[in-house]
């Protein structure tokens, strides 16, 4: 019933947006076009998160740091090694992968508080790390003219090609995200999501559960990492800085966690939003922020959220500002 | 026997919880735990379930230590547990939790899916006309059939109830011990816990009450009224 109609609203604003997305580049504005492609690579790492979040109910602020993994791996390996930027995008996910093993095995033990405590350190240290790792990384300064992918010899160095390439990325996440959902593993997911000890009680491995949620996502944030370098050329550590991860939360929030259109959305709206209330200037940020707590007070869940055990914001209203909660 | 815990022990940091219990399960029999709150009673299907630690003692399942087996891996061996408070997954349809369920079970033991979901929708018809309904959206007694029906799918040996009765009307508690008596007529052994009584009887059957984390009375007869109050009040049988 509900869960139908939910669904069909969705797979309605989907729709939508791929219209939108086909028309945008006869709108003949290299911004939009600019800004969309941005979008499409934020939605990516939202995406990522999403699985880790919306399905499987960890808090992980590691999404920066993976796709730093796919970022400077693209750079260091095309622009040091000469490696084909085509061949530099999966061997960074392939490195993004291992890593994720390697920090996850130990971090997934903890649960709760505890993992987003330990993953936000590792967010904060990355970009320590790419700043005081020079040699490698060419500590603040970053790396510039990294090349652009090229598929069977066609480069993408237009702004044109190069949307169409992330918003195919895009889509194809999406796609994962849809599949993972519906599939054994998602519902183990949600199950985890609920509580470790019901998950385990149903023969759910959660360390194991966990560790693939954590890959996946590293996975496509790693290939979102790489595209966005190959997209600017550049890499630096403050694209990697720890207010990148704290938007990409707000996105997904905004958005609406656990859905497949919310990522998109989210992502639009928090890459659009601050160049609309440009005009506001020193007030911008303080409108646009104020603006991010009011959605959210009123749709705990974002738009299209599914989550409907988590801790409706709402309740923190005084009485006479609540929404009339439905029944149960 | 099927399940033996011998002199297990349970601490929540400095709280000892349960305090060296033995317990031996038959196959295809009934064992009752009864006791106050706070009494143990969760606390020891969770330990035989393996979603606590044990501070001491052991658990062997068929004569095979399992003691170090965790959670999900004692699932598969054959022990299901219906968790206390039912085990609700928000946001997942029914048939979601019923595969979940099945999926719980050793592949080889496992029939194909129609079999499987005829199998427990045969055992609670209600839950047939709710496949693809959120279970957030059930009945307490509803549920309460969903979450056996999800952890019989797992092909146990041994079934952990925690509280089944909990919350619901009378009726569905008539429903609920309707069932688990027919799965007991099947030869399915089970470790059933309540507070007060419990409305289902078996030829092979083992009551113990627990208080403050000692067994106070573990006999192969119920207690009676009287005894009850006066276990409840502490100390131990007259």
């Amino acid at each position: 019933m509900e869960l139908a109609r939910r669904n069909g609203l969705e797979r309605a604003v989907l729709t939508l947006i791929a219209v939108g997305l086909v028309l945008a580049p006869f709108a003949g504005s290299r911004l939009l076009i600019y800004n969309l492609t941005i979008t499409a690579l934020y939605a990516m790492v939202v995406i990522s998160l999403n699985i880790i979040l919306g399905l499987a109910g960890q808090v992980s602020f590691a999404q920066t740091s993976f796709m730093a993994i796919g970022g400077y791996g693209s750079a260091i390996l095309t622009t040091r090694l000469g490696l084909d930027p085509l061949l530099a995008l999966p061997a960074s996910a392939v490195l993004a992968f291992a890593a994720s093993f390697v920090i996850g095995a130990p971090l997934l033990r903890l649960r709760g508080h505890y993992l987003a405590m330990a993953t936000f350190a590792l967010a904060l240290g990355t970009n320590s790390f790419v700043t005081a790792a020079t040699p490698l990384t060419n500590g603040s300064i970053g790396i510039s003219g990294v090349p652009p992918l090229a598929i069977a010899g066609h480069a993408a160095d237009s702004a044109i090609s190069f949307y169409v390439l992330c918003w195919a990325a895009c889509a194809a996440a999406t796609g994962a995200f849809a599949l993972l959902a519906h599939s054994h593993i998602g519902r183990a997911w949600r199950a985890l999501a609920t509580g470790q000890e019901i998950a385990a009680s149903l023969g759910i491995d959660i360390t194991r559960a966990k560790l693939m949620a954590f890959a996946i996502a590293a996975v496509i944030a790693s290939v979102a990492g790489s595209l966005y370098v190959e997209f600017t050329s550049f890499v630096g550590p403050d694209l990697y800085d720890i207010g990148i991860v704290l938007n990409v939360f707000l996105m997904l929030f905004v958005g609406g966690r656990g859905s497949l259109a919310g990522p998109i959305v989210g992502a639009a709206l928090l890459t659009f939003a601050p160049q609309f209330l440009a005009g506001l200037e020193q007030y911008q940020n303080l409108v646009f922020f104020g603006v991010l707590l009011a959605l959210i007070l009123v749709w705990p869940s974002g738009f299209f959220g599914r989550t409907r055990d988590a801790a409706p914001l709402s309740e923190i209203l005084p009485p006479w500002l609540r929404r009339r909660q439905p029944a149960r | 026997m099927l399940l033996r815990a011998s002199e297990i022990s349970v601490r929540y940091g400095r709280v000892e919880a349960l305090h060296s219990i033995s317990l031996a399960v038959a196959p295809a029999s009934l064992t009752v735990v009864l006791g106050p709150n706070g009494a143990g009673k969760t606390t020891l299907v969770r330990a035989l379930a393996g979603a606590v630690p044990l501070q001491s003692g052991a658990v062997s399942l068929r004569e095979r230590n399992i003691t170090a087996l965790p959670a999900h891996r004692r699932v598969r061996a054959g022990i299901a547990l219906v968790p206390e408070g039912r085990g609700r997954l928000p946001g997942l349809s029914v048939l979601d939790n019923l595969i979940l369920g099945r999926h719980a079970a050793v592949q080889g033991r496992r029939g194909t899916r129609e079999a499987d979901l005829e199998s427990a929708l045969e055992l609670f018809p209600g839950l047939r006309d709710r496949l693809n309904q959120d279970c957030s959206t059930l009945s307490g007694g509803e549920m309460q059939m969903l979450a056996i029906a999800r952890a019989l799918l797992a092909r146990p040996e041994l079934l952990l109830l925690d509280e089944p009765s909990l919350g619901l009307a009378p009726l569905a508690i008539a429903r609920v011990y309707d069932a688990l008596a027919r799965l007991l007529e099947r030869g399915l052994a089970m470790v059933l816990v309540e507070q007060k009584a419990v409305p289902l009887r078996a030829p092979r059957e083992v009551t113990v009450v627990l208080q403050n984390g000692r067994a106070v009375f573990h006999e192969a007869r119920r207690p009676t009224v009287d005894e009850l109050a006066s276990l409840y009040l502490g100390g131990r049988a007259a």
